[in-house]
């Protein structure tokens, strides 16, 4: 059984915009989201890289989210259900209550057992296990030293120990629903309760590469008939207290360096490119639908999946292999799956992370695959990385890109390191065919090809 | 992030206590509203004297949600051993209102 797959709507939250109408306008517009990191993350380390791409504040209410679920959900589960709600609703699909005092829905006119979630994501519930952490690890030395400052400490060493204990705050609580907070499955959990989905439920691990593996493995449910709704995407959360995440791609080299100029500093496949720009996280979810079930019902349909292929670098954990054998092995793969040729494809949506190393292997490989015509972006040129989202964002960016015949450009290119086509302005180029590349920290590389959808 | 007493200690409505019985009232509506809001019910449904098993179908989980969001509005943290001994929902307000008026926070 071989179904065609269609994206019948998709869901966003993100620095640059929630809903993919308005994440995609503002991508057109070349808007990003830049700002100096939390002073407090500066207090516990000296950083290399000052700059982070924030998200805007948002009430969990505006994601879908009372009160009583936001005590048991990592953000990055929040960032989900509130991507798969605008998802669901932008896919033409209503939503109705599951039951009397349920805050969960059911969608209107589909069968349950019949939809799954699929979703990416690189670190999961890392900001509760965290947040948690520090109230393990503090709480008793916390009481112990304030009681000593208050009660027995001279004068001058309270002001000290005051300092000091400013230093170990702690959260107010640990959790009881720490476990299911932080475990990396909660996201795709929790997409699966909030909608009622009972049909297959998976999460895709993968770093940098876990959105666009995730979307991938829901394209194939669909195609060989496994179910007919797939609800997939990635959601990342980067935000802890302390910095320690940023801390850590910070002290890897991986972040940008020069932040001088901070609405310059992130210029993936540029000359003085210094590093990707971290990003505090965001989702975003795709429907993925049956074709005859998407005209069943009359769904707006923004573009068609034609072929996944994933391969393994087999090398290292941190560093791409030099001369990309393994990536260039996918994109054939992937072409292969799609039964295209590389001359077939009319846009490349790159990795683009803004890494020294990423953008030379990558860049080589496209000269090397499809020449140096086809026009290339870099969504993280906007976006900053996302990790384990930004494969998900990249599929959308690649879907519309097809359904608008235009696409957005590769922002803060001054000088470019490679001579390929790089998207310098948005203009219409009506390309067919679309191809979105992800390579993650492990090894892992995958790709999906989409094509424009004619009636 | 802040710990938790100091966070306490800096607000004044612990520092300056109501009287016992308008302290009570305001706890009860308080304590109303939390319930409601986490069984998702209306808060004209939470009688005084309703057990929280019996009447309001809380669960366990229902019970450490609730404890939690408890501790949020109140700002004490409410210990799970002494807690779960509470069967009704007067029995919580009566366990915060003496929580408030401890002279020192937990």
């Amino acid at each position: 059984m071989s179904r065609r797959v269609v994206i019948t709507g998709a869901g966003v939250i993100s620095a640059i915009g929630n809903g993919a109408e308005e994440f995609w306008r503002n991508c057109l517009q070349g808007k990003s989201s830049v700002a100096t990191i939390p002073a407090d993350w500066e207090r516990y380390a000296d950083l290399h890289s000052r700059l982070w791409s924030p998200l805007p504040e948002m009430d969990p209410e505006t994601l879908g989210v009372a009160r009583a679920e936001r005590l048991q959900l990592d953000p990055v589960s929040m960032l989900a259900i509130g991507a798969a709600r605008g998802a669901i609703e932008h896919a033409g699909f209503t939503l109705s209550a599951a039951g009397a005092r349920s805050r969960n829905f059911v969608i209107s006119g589909t069968d349950s057992a019949r939809t799954g979630a699929y979703l990416g994501t690189g670190i999961g519930g890392a900001y509760s296990f965290l947040h948690n952490h520090t109230y393990h690890l503090h709480r008793r030395p916390y009481a112990r030293l304030q009681e000593y400052a208050m009660e027995r400490a001279s004068a001058q060493d309270r002001e000290e120990l005051e300092e000091i204990l400013a230093l170990i705050e702690h959260g107010s609580r640990y959790n009881p629903f720490v476990v299911s907070m932080l475990m990396p499955n909660a996201p795709s959990a929790a997409l699966g309760i909030k909608f009622s989905l009972t049909g297959p439920n998976a999460t895709y691990c993968v770093a940098c590469a876990s959105g666009t593996v995730a979307v991938g493995h829901g394209y194939r449910a669909v195609r060989n008939g496994y179910v007919d709704i797939a609800m997939a995407g990635g959601s990342e959360y980067l935000y802890d207290e302390h910095g320690h995440i940023f801390r850590g791609f910070d002290i890897a080299g991986t972040l940008v360096r020069d932040c001088a100029d901070p609405e310059f500093a992130n210029r993936p496949f540029d000359k003085e490119r210094s590093g990707f720009l971290f990003s505090q996280g965001g989702a975003a979810v795709l429907v993925l639908e049956d074709l005859e079930h998407a005209l069943g019902r009359d769904a707006p349909i923004m573009a068609e999946i034609i072929g996944f292929a994933e391969t393994f670098d087999g090398y290292s954990m941190m560093s791409l292999a030099p001369g990309g054998e393994q990536i260039e092995r996918m994109l054939r793969a992937v072409l292969a799956d799609s039964n295209l040729e590389p001359t077939d494809v009319d846009y490349v949506n790159a990795h683009g992370t803004g890494t020294r190393n990423n953008d030379e292997t990558e860049a080589m490989v496209i000269d090397r695959v499809f020449g140096k015509a086809v026009p290339v972006n870099s969504t993280k040129s906007l976006l900053g990385h996302t990790i384990g989202a930004s494969g998900a964002f990249e599929a959308l960016v690649t879907a519309l890109t097809l359904r608008d015949g235009k696409t957005h450009v590769n922002n803060n290119l001054a000088m470019p390191s490679y001579d390929l086509n790089f998207v310098r302005c948005v203009e219409n180029f009506d390309p067919d065919i679309g191809i979105s590349q992800s390579f993650a920290f492990g090894g892992h590389n995958a790709a999906l090809v989409l094509r424009r959808y004619d009636e | 992030m802040t710990a938790i007493y100091l966070q306490v200690l800096s607000e004044p409505r612990f520092l300056q206590p109501a009287s016992s019985k308008s302290m009570n009232a305001n706890v009860q509506q308080r304590v109303v509203k939390v319930i409601a809001d986490i069984l998702n019910r209306k808060e004209s449904e939470i009688g005084l004297d309703a057990s929280l098993r019996d009447d309001l179908q809380v669960s366990s989980l229902d019970q450490m949600t609730l404890y939690i969001a408890l501790e949020d509005e109140f700002q004490r943290t409410m210990p799970p051993e002494e807690v779960t001994a509470l069967t009704t929902v007067k029995a919580i307000i009566d366990f915060i209102d003496r929580k408030l008026q401890e002279s020192s926070p937990p």
